[in-house]
Order: structure tokens, then sequence, then C-alpha cells
């Protein structure tokens, strides 16, 4: 179970929690004309990379503010905590962080000594 | 027979006897014992029946790695699978083998052994292909549900468990001597300390063994007596005993079992197990190591085990097994075996050792010389054999000269491995250590030390020196430690996996796995069958995939596949350890999440009354509702809601709508808000006028729906679907902080904060002018849609004009504390017009008569509300709202969507039945097409015929026509396509 840092109430289990998925999704104004296609990527197409991931949280069952944040998805580890209006940090900040669990490469998974 | 006692076990009250039952025969044991070490004392060696082949099994080891010897405890609600070597006995204990019958000596499934061939490697999967389904079905698998499996499930269980949270600085998994120091380096230091222990004694090693003879200068009992003392003293450290660390996950978080009941009988209703979940910043593992066995033929039989199992029986249990066993070895662990033995004046049988004189330890060499014991070095076990229980070994030497030795009992010892399972569960690697020929932990993923055999540190000598090293990041106490073993220090093994086949019948089997009974002729077939990578072969052949996860075993099978394949065992790689470590129970897990705080229950304010008045309940996601109110014991619920319908339709009736979800609205931009979130413009309404409303999801589909008060453009109150309140909130506060937090607005749950009644039915206007006398409910002064607030004996209440019946009717908002008062007068007042309650079931038939819609019920999520025609709900001039660009989109304006239309059989006297497929045709022929299905059906009393709310494919250009319905005896029945609506199409009642 995660640890997360609520930028509101500090450090919770990820039981109080839900995740959003991705962040920094624009939703496309109303008065927008856009096109099927692009309005679908909005509603059904998010990204699913295996390492650095800007994620939506909600404490659920506590102040119930949506924040934002970076995951490594594969090391499940929290690089950045950050509330909605603060700027998104760029990814070049955290990518000497990447380091799997396993060392396994940054793409696939399983058993390290039997790939090598 | 005579028991063989060593008196010198501190553990073990030989003054306290104690009576338990195995397979219903009463034996005594002392204090202390497992149900093991007990068995022991009474000569008992067979145990069990293995899980294929059902062949004759007995106690292989001494603790939580315990393959063959599991139980079924009768005496606590028939617990299966409890490892006898962990399990205390206590008085009264009731235990029985597993998988035998009809009895444990006399096992007819042991003809499974004969017919092996069938359950060799890739059995599973293999019969699962053929020849036939029917050949499975009526022939295997009744076969091999009889023979496979461990316990049976446990009859009437109650077990309590609780839990319990920690946030610690360190944790220290092990209290043996390593953990003991860790835990001294740490007295009175400013870290919070939790030290874990599996046992109930700290000691470890000190305990089970006599390696270790003297601690600066004390003998080792005195030392762990005086060292945990120190720690109890200290203000930093909690000991955990009886607690078996299962789980190591991700950010240090632990999940340890504690065992509230050592060697007694859990009492009823108290808890008997609490789960620990434990956060901390480090972890030092100092769990210790496991022996592992060797493979050669029939090494199953009752009466071979670990040498370090037998050593701890004699040392910990005080219980010694057999008077002459013969030790069979490759490595130096079993040098303290033998030093024990001979300390209690038992000599064995032989010493086998496959290592040359010259690779045997001086030290055991002069020992064995000195007292005569039959020593065979380069030489090895071949076979054993005997009828239930080892009875003789067949010996190999190094020039293939091959000698018997009658014996009862043998010890075997393949080397020693650290227990890596928490620490790979942690996701630290690994490394073989060619010279020790094991895994050993190598780079931690979080803060993790590995101390003494755990971390693959096998010498006594440098205990001092390591704990001083690792633990020096906690600028701890400095350790001091003169640790005088009994035998040599340094470790020493030769490779050696299983001994060369000496087969020489059927029933021979040299086994690499003994709780899933895989051979190493298994090894052999699925690799050569092509499942050469690890994690294949595994699951081709079950190997380590029992609840022990082949503690004992594992890695010889690497060993073996290496040799097979003809590559180092690092490049074999390992299987993944996989959470828990041992068996947990899932009462552990549950904890007081079990039996009424399961879930809870919610209830409305006057649940009390509808109790009171028969109401017969269905629940509603957490709610208890009113389902009908059977006016008799005798009345079915059809007859109940026929005459609940009738007399609402006739007369009045009243129905406790309190589980609506109440959602307040309120800020300077809560008009904007509101119109962002559902599809109708509320722009035009007049404040204290109502609307029904529908919110989409973004992709356009139904998502609830409710009706809207406007108080003013900055207040409004909204009520969703039971099912949907904590959703709506929960979406209005995600749009409100994520997409347009420049809106000011600020929204929230009054659900149990107000009581809803429901009345309606023609006698409504009589009734309610009744109850709230100074209230004109005239159609001019309250309008259909509107809502007035009014005093009423000091509480302020919200009436509004509007109905789920088609009936004319009000929805009455009371405080919920004053819910009951009012309540009752609407009943009191409601007599003479023959109001009476109804709950849910009429509610739905009502509203289905005229084609209101039950979200979830008559939509799945795939329902636009153009799909519902309901297309004069949607805010024509509004730029945006949840969903509204979907409404465009190519998928949503195909006139081929499945649509709502009614549906009332051709026959009156057909029943329409709910979920049923809508066909074209009468016979039904596979594949029938899939053109769309019955949401809701019901009897009405009013037509005197079924009818029902279907969604078909192309729906709305279909209505007058003529199609078919299928039923649940896969007939069809004729039915006419109609509008969703069979009452009152013009709404004259509604608003009358
Ligand atoms: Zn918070």
């Amino acid at each position: 179970m995660l640890v997360i840092d609520c930028p509101y109430c500090g450090p919770r289990d990820q039981s109080e929690f839900s995740n959003g998925g991705e962040a920094h999704v624009k939703r496309p104004d109303g008065s927008q004309d856009i096109s099927d296609r692009e309005w679908g990527e909005y509603v059904f197409i998010r990204s699913n990379p295996k390492g650095l991931f800007y994620e939506r949280w909600v404490h659920s069952h506590g102040c119930r503010k949506w924040f934002n944040c970076v995951r490594d998805t594969s090391t499940d580890e929290i690089l950045e905590i950050y509330k909605l209006d603060d700027p998104q940090p760029p990814l070049k900040k955290f990518e000497n962080k990447i380091k799997t669990p396993s060392g396994e490469p940054d793409v696939g998974s399983g058993n390290f000594t039997v790939k090598k | 027979m005579t028991e063989l006692k060593n008196q010198n076990s501190p553990f073990i009250h030989f003054h306290q006897k104690i009576s338990f039952k195995f397979d219903g025969i009463k034996y005594y044991g002392y204090k202390g014992d497992t149900i093991a070490s007990a068995l022991f004392r009474n000569g008992i060696k067979l145990i069990g029946r293995s899980f294929k082949y059902h062949r004759p099994r007995g106690i292989y080891t001494c603790g939580i790695e315990e393959p063959n010897a599991l139980v079924q405890i009768i005496s606590e609600y028939s617990e299966p699978n409890v490892r006898a070597t962990v399990k205390k006995i206590y008085e009264g204990m009731e235990v029985e083998s597993q998988n035998r019958w009809p009895s444990l000596d006399f096992d007819i499934g042991s003809i499974n052994n004969v017919f092996s061939p069938l359950f060799s490697a890739g059995f599973y999967y293999k019969t699962f292909m053929g020849p036939h389904k029917s050949f499975w079905k009526k022939i295997y698998e009744p076969v091999i549900r009889k023979a496979a499996g461990l316990g049976k499930p446990p009859k009437e269980f109650k077990a309590i468990s609780s839990h319990l949270h920690h946030n610690v600085d360190i944790v220290i998994v092990g209290g043996g001597l390593n953990g003991l120091l860790a835990a001294v380096s740490l007295i009175n230091t400013n870290y919070d300390v939790l030290l874990i222990e599996s046992d109930n004694q700290l000691g470890g090693i000190l305990n089970n063994s006599s390696k270790i003879n003297e601690i600066n200068g004390k003998r080792s009992q005195e030392w762990i007596k005086e060292t945990i003392e120190n720690i109890e003293n200290s203000k930093n450290i909690k000991i955990l005993k009886n607690t078996l660390v299962t789980t190591y996950n991700y950010i240090n978080h632990l999940i340890a079992v504690e065992d509230k009941y050592v060697g007694a009988k859990p009492a009823e209703d108290k808890v008997n197990s609490t789960l620990h979940k434990i956060r901390t910043e480090h972890v030092i593992l100092s769990n210790g190591h496991i022996e592992r066995f060797l493979s050669f033929q029939n090494n199953d039989l009752p009466g071979i085990m670990l040498g370090a199992s037998f050593e701890k029986y004699v040392c910990r249990y005080g219980v010694i097994p057999s008077k002459e066993p013969v030790i069979f070895s490759n490595n130096s662990n079993s040098n303290s075996l033998i030093q024990t033995l001979l300390e209690l004046n038992i000599k064995p049988k032989a010493y086998i050792d496959s290592r040359s004189g010259e690779q045997i330890e001086g030290q055991l060499f002069d020992l064995i010389r000195k007292n005569d014991i039959p020593l065979y070095t380069n030489a090895q076990v071949k076979a054993a054999y005997g009828n239930k229980k080892l009875e003789k070994i067949i010996v190999e030497d190094s020039s293939g000269g091959t000698s018997e030795i009658a014996t009862d009992f043998l010890c075997v010892s393949g080397g020693i491995n650290p227990d890596v399972h928490l620490f790979t569960q942690s996701k630290g690697l690994l490394d073989w250590d060619e010279k020790d020929l094991t895994y050993k932990p190598s780079t931690p993923f979080q803060n993790t030390i590995t101390l003494g055999s755990a971390s693959g540190q096998f010498n006594l000598e440098e205990v001092e020196n390591e704990i001083n090293k690792k633990l020096k990041i906690f600028s701890p106490n400095k350790i001091k430690i003169k640790i005088k073993p009994s035998t040599a220090n340094e470790y020493q093994i030769q490779k050696l996996w299983e001994v060369a086949a000496h087969k020489s019948s059927m029933w021979s089997k040299s086994f690499i796995d003994l709780q899933n009974d895989v051979t190493t002729k298994d090894i052999r077939q699925a690799i050569s069958e092509g499942f050469d990578r690890i994690e294949h072969l595994k699951r081709f052949t079950t190997n380590s995939m029992g609840t022990d996860q082949g503690k004992i075993s594992s890695i010889n099978a690497l060993g073996i596949v290496s040799d097979l394949l003809d590559k180092k065992v690092n490049e074999v790689g390992t299987t993944i350890y996989r959470p828990p470590y041992a068996p947990l129970s899932f009462a552990a897990i549950a904890g007081r999440n079990s039996y009424e705080f399961y879930d809870p229950e919610r209830k409305s304010p006057i649940h009390q009354w509808h109790i009171k008045n028969g109401a017969v309940f269905e629940d509603v996601g957490q709610w208890k509702r009113p389902w009908y109110f059977p006016n008799s014991k005798s009345e079915s619920m059809h007859d109940a809601v026929q005459r609940e319908s009738k007399n609402v339709r006739e007369n009045a009736g009243v129905l406790d709508g309190s589980t609506l979800g109440k959602i307040e609205i309120k800020g300077k931009d809560a008009l904007n808000f509101m119109n962002l979130i559902y599809t109708n413009s509320f722009t035009k309404m007049k404040p204290g006028s109502a609307r029904y409303a529908l919110m989409l999801g973004e992709d356009g589909m139904v998502k609830d729906d409710g009706i809207i008060c406007k108080i003013s453009d900055e207040h409004f109150i909204a009520t969703t679907t039971t099912g949907g309140a904590a959703n709506v909130l929960a979406c209005m506060e995600e749009y409100a902080q994520t997409e347009w937090p420049n809106l000011k607005v600020y929204m929230n749950s009054i659900t149990e904060q107000f009581a809803t009644f429901n009345i309606s039915g023609p006698k409504t206007r009589e009734i309610m002018s009744k109850v709230f006398s100074e209230i004109d409910f005239s159609n001019e002064a309250f309008p259909f849609m509107t809502f007035q607030f009014h005093e009423f004996e000091k509480t302020q209440i919200r009436i509004m004009r509007a109905s789920f019946t088609g009936e004319m009717g009000y929805e009455i908002y009371v405080p919920a504390s004053s819910a009951l008062k009012i309540w009752e007068r609407i009943h009191e007042y409601g007599k003479e017009f023959g109001l009476i309650p109804y709950g849910t079931e009429t509610m739905h038939l009502l509203r289905a008569e005229k084609g209101y819609i039950i979200v979830g019920q008559d939509t799945d999520g795939s329902i636009t509300p153009i799909d519902l025609g309901l297309n004069w709900m949607i805010g024509k001039n509004k730029t945006d709202f949840l969903g509204k660009r979907s409404l465009t989109r190519s998928d949503t304006v195909r006139s081929d969507r499945k649509q709502l239309v009614g549906i009332m059989p051709t026959n009156k006297e057909d029943q329409i039945q709910e979920g049923q497929h809508i066909l074209l045709q009468e016979t039904i022929e596979t594949p029938v097409p899939m053109l769309g299905h019955i949401t809701s059906s019901y009897h009405s009393p009013t037509m005197g015929h079924t009818f029902g709310l279907a969604v078909i494919k192309d729906g709305h250009s279909l209505i007058g026509t003529k199609a078919f319905a299928s039923t649940s005896d896969q007939k069809t029945i004729p039915i006419d396509i109609v509008k969703p609506i069979f009452y009152d199409e013009k709404n004259e009642r509604l608003v009358s």
C-alpha cells in the first residue's frame, strides 16, 4: 500500500484515496468546434506508460480535495505531489531516478536473471 | 514404547501432562509440545497422505517450512492445513489426519501411486485437452477431485481477529541471536523499534541446537534471559512474540499475524489473532535460514527428516524421535546434530557424507572415530524402503559398492539457504553464491538490512563485525560479543542435489516437492517437453506451488535444472517468492469487517415504524427499504403489490423515499455550475420551481437523474437516485475542483438530514389539506413541479408537488428528527381516505406504467437521453454540459442504437419476463441476433395483464410493429412494440 502525502492533510495510507487517472488532460471547452476524433480522444484515450506518470488523486476519505502527483509506475515511487494550480513539473526533473525494482528493463517485465 | 526424553530442554514442562486426540485416539504430551513433538513422544510417524499419490507421509521438519505434516484441528471449527510442527497442543485438543479415506493406515487413494503416469508433470493441462470434453467430466475430474487436495473446509467458522496499526522507525524480523543483538544495539536510542518473533521463545538457533555453548562466558540460556530483560527495560523497544511476518510490501509496509492462543484453545467470542499492519522506516531481516533436503528414491517415507529439525526436536522440544538415527549430509550443518546426540549418549547408527574423508571437518572426523560411529565417506543414500515407515536404506560408496543399513530413522541435510522470502517480497535482488551453493540477498530495493544467516553470513565468528558494520547508520550501541561455538565455524558444502536414480519398483519415486508430489522425473520430463524456463517449469510441474512454497526444496530444483540445462544456477534464475510467507486465515485478514460489521446498514429515520407494520425489506445499496407491506402473513408478494398499486391509483399511498440522495448546492455561480452538470437549462426556471433533470457522463450516457429545486440562482437542492448519491456528489466535487475552479460553488450531502415522504393518489389533496391545514394545496396556489417551505410545529419542512407514480402527488422533506411525527400524522389523517403505506416494488410498477425510467435498470451505461426519447430534457441553447459533445458523435447519432420502447403481450395471458431477449421471428435459431432485452416488466392491476419496458435496436421506428420475446423455458411469445407509456398519456391525473 502506498503512502500518499496529501498536500492538505499530510501522509496517509492509500486506502483513504481514490485514483483519478492521468493528470493534465484538458477538457475541451464546449464552445470549441472540435472533431469527433479529438473529442473521442479526450473522453476515451489515456496514456499508460511504464515509468513516469502524471496522475490525479482525491483524498476521498479525508479532505475530499483533488491534487496531482508524479509516480513511477514501474517502482510505484511517488516522486512529487503538487496542488492542482501548481505548475506541472517537467519530466527531466526526475529522469535519473528511474530504477525498476529488479533492475528490469523499462519496457516489459519479468525475471531479470532469466532475461539476462 | 518407552519415550525418549531430553530432560534438559528448558521449554517443555515435563511435570504438566496434556491429553489430546489424534484420529480419535487419546495420547499424552507435555505443556510446550507441538502436535508433532507430542506425536513423536508416542512413537507416531505416519501422519498424513500425500496430495496426489496418497503416499504415507510423516513429519519432515520442525517448523513453518513443513511440507507434509498438515492436520485438521477438529476442536477449532475444523480448521484445515494446520502445520503440526508449529501448532502447540492443549488439553482436549482434537486433531485429525488429512487426505485419506477410509483411514490413514488403509487409504484407498494410494492406488493413485500405481496409476501415477496419469498424474505426471503437466497432467492438469494435458487431461483438460481431451480426447473429448466428456472424458474430463466423467472420468478424470471425479478421480482427481477425490484424489487431490489437502484438508476439508471448516464447517462453522467463527474465528475473530482484530487489526492493529503500527508506525515505527525500525522493525527487526526474527528474535534469534542476530535479532536479539540488533535490538541490544538499539536499546534506549531514539528509534521506535519493534522486534518480531514467530516462536513463543526468543533465541532461535540458541534454543534449537547445540551450535553455541557460551556467549560472553555465560551459558546461552542465561545470556538470552539477561538480554531479554535488558531489551524489555528499554523504553523504545517492543517485543511481539508468536507473530509471523507474512508479507513485506512496498514502502516498508509489513503484515504480521499474531496467534493469541498458543498452547490453549481459542476462546469463542474473543479475538483469536491480531493482524499487525506495520509501517516502518527500516527493516532488519534476521529471520535465519532453512535447511534443504536431498532427493533420492522414496525420500518421502515416514522416518525421514531434516537433520537440523531432528536436532531442534531434541533441544527445543525435549523429544528424541529415534535412538539410533542414520545421518546423511553433504555439508557441515549436521555436525552439531552428532554433537547433540552424543552428549545425550545416543550413538547415530551411521554417518554418511557425500564428501571425502579429507573434506569432512577434522573435529567431526575425530568425534565420529572416537565414538566408533560407522562412517561412510564419498557415499550417498541411493534409496529408502519400508512399509509406511522407513525400514532400511541403500548406501552407495565411491567405488560403486552398495550396502544396506536397517534403520527406522534417517536425518538428511542438503545444505542451508538464507530465508530470503521476505527479502525478495520487498523486491530485493538475490545473487547465487557458488561456494555456499545458495541464493543470498545482494541489493535491497528498500531500506532493508539483512543480518546473520538471513544475509547468507553463516560464520558465527563474524556476527559481531557484521552487526556493528551494517547497523552503523543508526549510531547504535556498539556490540561486544564472544561466541563459543561447539563445532567448526566455517560452513562447508559439496554440490549434491539428487542421488542418481536407483529404481527397483513401480512404487519407487524420488521427490523434489513433497507437498505437491513432484518427482525429479517430472522435472526431466518438463525440460524434455520444452519447459526449460524456470517460471514455466514451476507451473507445468507445480513444483514449489504448494502452501509451503517449496521452502526445503525449491533451491534443489534449481540445482537439478541447472545441471540438466548445463547452465549456471544464476542463469537459470529463481521463481518469484510471493506473499504470504505462510498461509494466513481469511478471518485474520477480514478482522472486524465481518458478520454484522461487514458492510454498514443504512436505515431510514422511520425504520422502526416499517418493522412494526410488517414491512418486508429489500437491500438497495447499503439501504434497507420497505419492499412491500403484506396485510397478513398469508398475503404473497404479488398479491400485496397488486393491492398496494390498485389502492394508490384509486385512493392514495405513501412511500418512504428518505433514501433518495439529496445534495445542496450553493454559491455565487451555482446556476452556472448546475447548467454545466445537468443536461437541462435552469436559467429561465423561476425560484420555487422544480425540474426533472439528467446527468450524463462525458461519453454522453445517462449516469443519474433526479429533481432539481431552484431556491434562487445561488441556491439549489438536487435529488439523486438512492444508489447514485455518493457518485453524483463526487462528480460535482471533481468538476468544481478540477475543471471549473473559477466557479464559486459549494456542495454538500444532506441525504441523512432529511426524510422524504412521497404521497400520491387521487385523494392526496384532501389528505394533505387535513395534515397541513394552513396550506392551500389548490392547483392554482400549488401547481405541479413547484415547492414551498412551511413552518410546521416549529420545524421547517419543504413540500414539493411532484410524482413518480403518475397520480397527483407531493414530496414532503422533513428534518430527520421530526420524521416519525409527521409520518404518523399523515397516516392518522389519511386513514379515512384509504391511505396505505407502499413499498419499492409498487413504486416500480407504477412508475413503469407511466414509462418513468430507473437509471441502472432501464439504462446500463450505454444509453443516451435520445435513446430514451428524452430529447426535451437537453438544453439546446447551452454551449456546454457534461457529455454534450458526445451526443453528436457519429456513434451516438446512429439510428440503429438500442432505444427505449414499451412492450405488451399480444395474447394478454402471456407473461412478459424481465431480462429476456427480443426477437423478430418466432423460432429461436442460434446465433440469435442481439436486438435488445426487456429491462422492466410487471403485472399491471389496472390493465389486467403484464407489460414491459425494453431497449431494442432501432426501437423508436419499430413502435407499432410486432415482435417476439423469449421466455425462461426457451419458448417465445408474440409482443406488440408500443410507446413506453401505458397510463394517462396526457398527464391529466398528474396535474389535476
Ligand atoms: Zn487530504
